[in-house]
């Protein structure tokens, strides 16, 4: 055990043992200890990726709140959107305390993010052209984010794995609401099951790029295996996109619905799950800000934050609480 | 005030949120949220934090009002083991309440056998 | 009060209740994911979620007193059938919720506030009606109101006290919304039997209680107005509607109504 009186005075190799040391007992790391710049770094990257990425995911399907077609749904859809933003509050929450000692709050988040310089998830760059892209979104992209988020629910920072405790808790209620949507439809009319294989059909690449490419081997990408060495996760891209085949391609068929790739099959002796790649040269594209709607959504969230730019503005100079 | 020395947008103040789930329930920490002044944080941590869950009472404190400790005054919150003020140090009554108690069933055994 | 005999007010009366918080509603969730702060876009979301359940309890009650489906009721009536106030269906500012959405935050604050302190005496009103389904209704509802209240009234006084420009932002929308506002205190053509079957009060006492509750907000923030709200664009309750309306309604019923086979969504 450490000497408390003497952690002030370790040397930045000595802090970074002690760190790792705990990292290593499965201790939780809260905003105001000791970190290395590195997992900071990574923490911020992933965590404000994560947060905007709940900002932005409520604009394909805010498209289908006043449209949605009854009154449950319409009550059902605002409240699973007004969710995400929920989300997005409790992430960016957690990524600012993490950016305040560099100088950083959240219009720089904004910033970064109209300047493409802040990423978010490949499916929030999609058109969601019907009513069945929102079935499709609450079911499989939900379903999708539920996987990588609950793997990530023991997270070595302990922000981060209370914010996802919150989000895995209301997420329960997205699966149902999106199992609820899809069933409508595949029970419906054939107009209503076209729907949504159409639906489905747009979404097969976008979902199976939103785990990641595989691993390192094939692309050099590092980000993964520190997440992994700083127990900020604990399975790789493709763990999880295997096990988003086994609980839903069964799914899928089961309700009359093809998946649109005429490989797809599972493999008894590797116990693996075969499949067509999408084009990771497009995944790249798109996280970059080039998907088909990522201009469309960034300037509809730069001109409303621009819009209420007055309003923060105005609050910002009440001094005195009104009572 | 600090915010507003460090250029940063005085609308984004930090506020800490508390809540009580029970009448008879302990004051909780739930999160945290970026409000302007207290009146806005707390009308706004209503709907951010408890839209599902229940809560008879909320509370919201401005982060600057807290004192946290450092890590140095956490490191000493890592007590050595203090045995003799807790229950654990005490786990062999049990054996020895056992050992009385077989005394005691002997003995009358015993009696018994004298008796026959 | 007999169901046959005023059978006519009283559908009149709960539909103007429901399209009023319907079309309200409408609005308010054009806004999400748009308000000019993630933790009130979290917290407007809640308001227009309770409103639009409040909408749906009155459809429920017009369903059951043979007006047809809740869901048709809402989605499938002409412009002309709809009994809510012209200032409700105003858009909520120039733009489409999808493209280039140039809305009004002062707007929204101050018909917000305006609507929910109206509805708040309306509720009271109603708690005492006739007919017992919606006076049950009304209580109901009124646990949520007080939120709604706090929260807008909040926002209000904040504004008011702020910089220059949100003031002069703020006393533009209050005019804007004012030459309207009457649409929402009004009864409209069957008020006289409305009030007669005991299904709620006097308009002029509601209308009382609004001015004096929004006279008092107004002091608080050293404001005044000279005249009283005016409906200058006509009176919903009577059918006449604005192009905005012809256009919530195309959106909000485009899904439903594009497969007429479907029997549920």
């Amino acid at each position: 055990m450490l000497d408390h009186l003497t952690f002030d005075q370790l040397s930045e190799e000595q802090k970074y043992d002690h760190f790792m040391d705990r990292i290593n007992r499965d201790e939780k790391i809260e905003a105001d200890d000791w970190m290395p710049d590195d997992y900071r770094i990574a923490l911020i990257r992933l965590i404000s990726m994560h947060g905007i990425s709940e900002i932005m995911g409520a604009l394909p399907e805010k498209e289908w709140v006043p449209k949605a077609p009854t009154l449950h749904r319409k009550l059902a859809i605002m409240a699973k959107v007004q969710d995400e933003m929920g989300h997005g509050q409790l992430l960016l929450r957690v990524a600012e305390d993490l950016m305040k000692p560099l100088g950083k709050n959240r219009d720089n988040i904004m910033s970064d993010l109209f300047t493409k310089r802040l990423k978010f998830h490949n499916v929030f760059h999609m058109a969601s052209p019907t009513w069945g892209d929102a079935a499709i979104i609450a079911w499989l992209v939900d379903g999708a984010a539920i996987m990588s988020q609950t793997m990530m629910l023991d997270t070595s920072y302990g922000p981060y794995g209370r914010a996802l405790k919150r989000i895995c808790q209301e997420e329960s209620f997205h699966a149902k609401h999106g199992e609820s949507l899809v069933l409508s439809l595949a029970e419906g009319t054939d107009r209503q099951k076209q729907m949504l294989q159409d639906a489905l059909n747009r979404w097969w690449d976008a979902l199976l790029m939103f785990f990641g490419p595989k691993s390192k081997q094939e692309t050099g990408h590092t980000n993964v295996d520190k997440n992994i060495k700083y127990k900020l996760r604990t399975k790789t891209n493709e763990q999880l996109r295997q096990e988003f085949f086994t609980k839903y391609i069964p799914k899928i068929e089961l309700i009359g619905l093809k998946v649109p790739d005429k490989t797809v099959r599972f493999d008894e002796e590797s116990n693996t799950w075969h499949y067509q790649d999408p084009d990771w040269n497009e995944f790249k594209q798109i996280v970059s800000g080039n998907g088909p709607k990522s201009d469309d959504r960034i300037r509809l969230r730069q001109s409303s934050y621009e819009n209420t730019e007055w309003v923060r503005e105005a609050l910002g100079h009440v001094k005195t609480a009104v009572v | 005030m600090d915010e507003q020395k460090n250029g940063l947008n005085p609308f984004y103040e930090e506020f800490e949120v508390f809540s009580k789930k029970k009448e008879d329930g302990p004051l909780q920490y739930q999160f945290s949220l970026l409000a302007p002044n207290e009146e806005m944080a707390i009308v706004l941590a209503k709907e951010n934090f408890f839209r599902r869950e229940k809560a008879v009472d909320i509370w919201v404190v401005r982060r600057n009002a807290i004192r946290k400790l450092s890590q140095s005054e956490k490191e000493s919150l890592k007590k050595l083991d203090k045995h003799y003020r807790e229950t654990k140090g005490y786990a062999d009554l049990n054996q020895r309440w056992r050992n009385f108690k077989e005394k005691q069933d002997n003995g009358t055994d015993e009696k018994k056998v004298e008796k026959a | 009060m007999s169901i046959e005999s005023n059978k006519q007010e009283l559908t009149e009366l709960i539909y103007q209740l429901a399209d009023d918080d319907f079309i309200h509603a409408h609005r308010g969730s054009e806004w999400l994911g748009l308000a000019p702060h993630i933790e009130e876009d979290v917290a407007f979301s809640s308001i227009n979620q309770d409103t639009m359940g409040h909408a749906t309890m009155y459809y429920r009650i017009l369903s059951e007193l043979g007006e047809g489906k809740a869901d048709d009721l809402s989605h499938l009536r002409k412009k002309e059938q709809f009994r809510n106030a012209i200032i409700l269906e105003e858009k909520n500012g120039t733009g489409e919720y999808l493209d280039s959405p140039n809305y009004d935050w002062a707007f929204t604050v101050i018909r917000h506030l305006f609507y929910d302190v109206a509805k708040k005496i309306r509720l009271e009103s109603l708690k005492q009606s006739s007919y017992e389904p919606l006076a049950d209704a009304a209580r109901k509802m009124l646990t949520e109101q007080y939120y709604h209240l706090l929260h807008w009234k909040i926002w209000f006084k904040q504004l008011m006290t702020s910089t220059e420009e949100a003031r002069d932002r703020m006393e533009t929308a209050i005019k804007r919304v004012w030459k309207d506002f009457g649409g929402v205190l009004t009864l409209g053509p069957h008020a006289e039997k409305m009030v007669s079957a005991g299904l709620i009060e006097d308009e002029a006492a509601l209308r009382e209680r609004f001015i004096d509750q929004i006279q008092e907000l107004f002091n608080e923030v050293n404001y005044s107005i000279d005249n009283e709200p005016l409906m200058i664009r006509g009176d919903g309750r009577n059918g006449e509607h604005t192009e905005d309306l012809e256009h919530a309604l195309k959106t909000l019923s485009e899904v439903y109504v594009s497969d007429p086979q479907a029997t549920g969504w």
